[in-house]
């Protein structure tokens, strides 16, 4: 990215370039906008963590752009069929880099209890699309969709600003 | 809610359902199919809202040729089911506008809940191989 | 120094100082709607970031200055890359004519009130190429809805905005103020104080008048296409139009910068705050209109109600011999 090579240039001290990085990590760890997909039942356990009891604007999360091309985040919260699979791959395509896929509940996981004897659901989302955070449960408690929120902002952290 | 069950020919399906629509049954409730080993059933669930009645209708239906009339001329409602029908059981409705599968993908190939449906893709539970 | 520099330098300075103001207002203001937002809802709002979530919005813009910035492949080129533009400019320039003070302002002119009126009107230009250079059919829906709406307020806000012209017998805004000092012309001509504020509320597109991006019909409206750093120009526009039109309020209708013991500027912010707390307000709470009901509104009640208030304003002005 151009931002990235411009910080790079042989005027900036390497500890500036330190501190940029960090500011910037911070910056992206603390604003996740992600996509509101909402697909089955788990879309219900999303719907409950924004709202007002297990609130998730705490951290910054806003749920509130419905357009992929200003989002950060997709959370596939659902079970994920063959027909779904090519507008989630455009989906993906549309949105800006940096970008970061959840895959929340045990059927966006690997199939979850539709893994047997089922003919059109996708084995797991990560067939389809790269993913970052995984959270199990069926579904999973709000309180298990924050921690997994927060294992994104520790992943975003860790990360250099130069991978992504 | 008061229920009875009739079982009509193919032939005499479109008749009946007509004349069950002048009757008062007003509510096309479902239209679905089971997989016997010699013959395909079709059921439909008739509702009469203003008297409270339910209706089931079933046909059987020969396996080489599964064809049956469309109700969609009749009640609006029944457009998606008998899409349903067709992308699962492979039952075509003559007659209706938009003969296409609704669950499964375009380029899917085969019937799913038919007995003889296979597929690699299925995984098998692990009390089947025993 | 010669007329022209000085004017030059006077606008380079204005539009930058109002560039950052519009952008420290975007700072506070977006965490103030958030929280203000939580707390209406029962929820605290953003928490953890900074004390208490102040920092919310640095975070924000920190992270949409990463960005990619996608252009989608039908996108008509230019006019993809200009819109974000012309839509932020008119929000950030009417700022110019915005006197602050008796003696504070950027450009002294006896027309100032067309001038802050009349800017935002070019930023539906703004919206419509983004609608149409997009290659989205919700974009070019949700903007010609928006310029309709802009195209439907702008009469009401004008006929409001010339009772109180006829009142005060000038169009700058500096003379409106100083005609203010025995009473606000809010008491006086409170009808056309509502319609003001509220069709200024539509022209910067804020809740209960959003149906440009209602969600869950058109996806995000005319920057449906829009990411990164231009996405957030966009958003600086609205949050730019929004103070812009409460400032216009005030000075209009509620003294601007008078009152009696702080300096000017302060009573100014001041009143500022309270409309755009305000408008706020009316965001968390008020569902949104439907576009044929709020069009319907407009040319059919509120085009006659501001016409009449300007008659009756007028008549009462010649019978009782008041500032003619």
């Amino acid at each position: 990215m151009g931002l990235k090579d411009a910080q790079k240039g042989p005027v900036m001290p390497a500890i500036h370039l330190v501190k940029l990085e960090k500011l910037f990590d911070w910056g992206r760890k603390n604003s996740i906008w992600p996509l509101p997909w909402a697909l089955a039942c788990c879309g219900i356990e999303m719907m409950a963590t924004y709202a007002s009891r297990f609130d998730l604007d705490r951290f910054g999360i806003l749920g509130g752009f419905p357009s992929p091309r200003q989002c950060d985040a997709i959370v596939i919260a659902g079970t994920v069929t063959k027909k779904i699979v090519p507008v989630i791959k455009r989906l993906y395509q549309q949105m800006p880099e940096p970008k970061y896929i959840i895959a929340m509940g045990n059927c966006a996981n690997s199939g979850g209890i539709f893994y047997y004897d089922s003919y059109n659901v996708v084995k797991g989302v990560d067939t389809v699309i790269p993913v970052d955070v995984y959270i199990p449960g069926c579904p999973p408690r709000p309180e298990a969709l924050v921690e997994g929120f927060l294992k994104l902002q520790e992943k975003i952290l860790g990360e250099s600003a130069a991978e992504k | 809610m008061n229920e009875r069950a009739i079982c009509v020919r193919i032939e005499d399906l479109k008749l009946t359902l007509e004349h069950l629509h002048s009757e008062g049954y007003n509510y096309f409730s479902f239209v679905t199919a089971v997989d016997y080993p010699d013959h395909f059933l079709l059921v439909y669930g008739l509702v009469n809202t203003g008297k409270h009645e339910i209706t089931f209708i079933e046909t059987p239906l020969s396996k080489d040729k599964p064809v049956a009339p469309s109700s969609t001329g009749i009640w609006k409602g029944a457009d998606w089911h008998e899409r349903e029908v067709y992308d699962l059981f492979g039952i075509t409705f003559e007659g209706h506008p938009d003969m296409r599968r609704m669950f499964l993908p375009e380029e899917f190939e085969g019937h799913p809940l038919r007995k003889d449906f296979q597929s690699d893709e299925v995984e098998k539970k692990p009390e089947d191989f025993y | 120094m010669s007329l022209a520099l000085e004017v030059t330098l006077r606008a380079i300075i204005a539009v930058v100082l109002g560039f950052s103001f519009v952008g420290l207002a975007l700072v506070v203001l977006n965490v103030v709607e958030r929280k203000l937002g939580g707390r209406f809802q029962s929820r605290y709002g953003p928490l953890h970031v900074g004390w208490h979530g102040s920092l919310q919005t640095i975070a924000d813009l920190l992270k949409i200055l990463q960005k990619e910035l996608i252009i989608p492949a039908g996108a008509d080129p230019v006019l993809f890359r200009l819109a974000p533009y012309l839509s932020l400019v008119p929000a950030i320039t009417i700022f110019l004519a915005v006197p602050i003070s008796e003696n504070i302002v950027a450009l002294e002119s006896n027309l100032s009130l067309l001038i802050v009126l009349f800017l935002p009107a070019v930023s539906v230009f703004g919206i419509l190429t983004a609608g149409w250079a997009s290659n989205s059919k919700y974009s070019l829906i949700a903007s010609l809805r928006s310029a309709g709406q802009m195209f439907a307020y702008e009469i009401p806000r004008t006929l409001s905005a010339l009772s109180v012209v006829m009142l005060a017998g000038s169009l700058s805004l500096t003379e409106i103020v100083k005609n203010q000092q025995s009473i606000w012309f809010l008491v006086v001509q409170p009808i056309a104080f509502l319609i003001f504020f509220f069709t200024s509320l539509a022209e910067a597109n804020r809740v209960p008048f959003d149906l440009t991006w209602a969600e869950s019909e058109l996806v995000s409206g005319f920057f449906t296409e829009y990411t990164g750093m231009r996405w957030a120009m966009f958003f600086l526009a609205e949050y730019g139009a929004l103070i812009g039109s409460c400032f216009l309020t005030v000075l209009l209708f509620m003294g601007g910068w008078l009152g009696p013991f702080l300096p000017p500027v302060v009573w100014l912010l001041i009143k500022v705050s309270v409309l755009v707390l305000l408008s706020l307000w009316f965001r968390w709470t008020w569902p949104r209109f439907r576009i044929d009901q709020w069009l319907n509104f407009s040319w059919k009640f509120l085009v006659p109600l501001s016409i009449i208030n300007l008659l009756v304003t007028g008549t009462l002005m010649i019978g009782l011999r008041v500032g003619v």
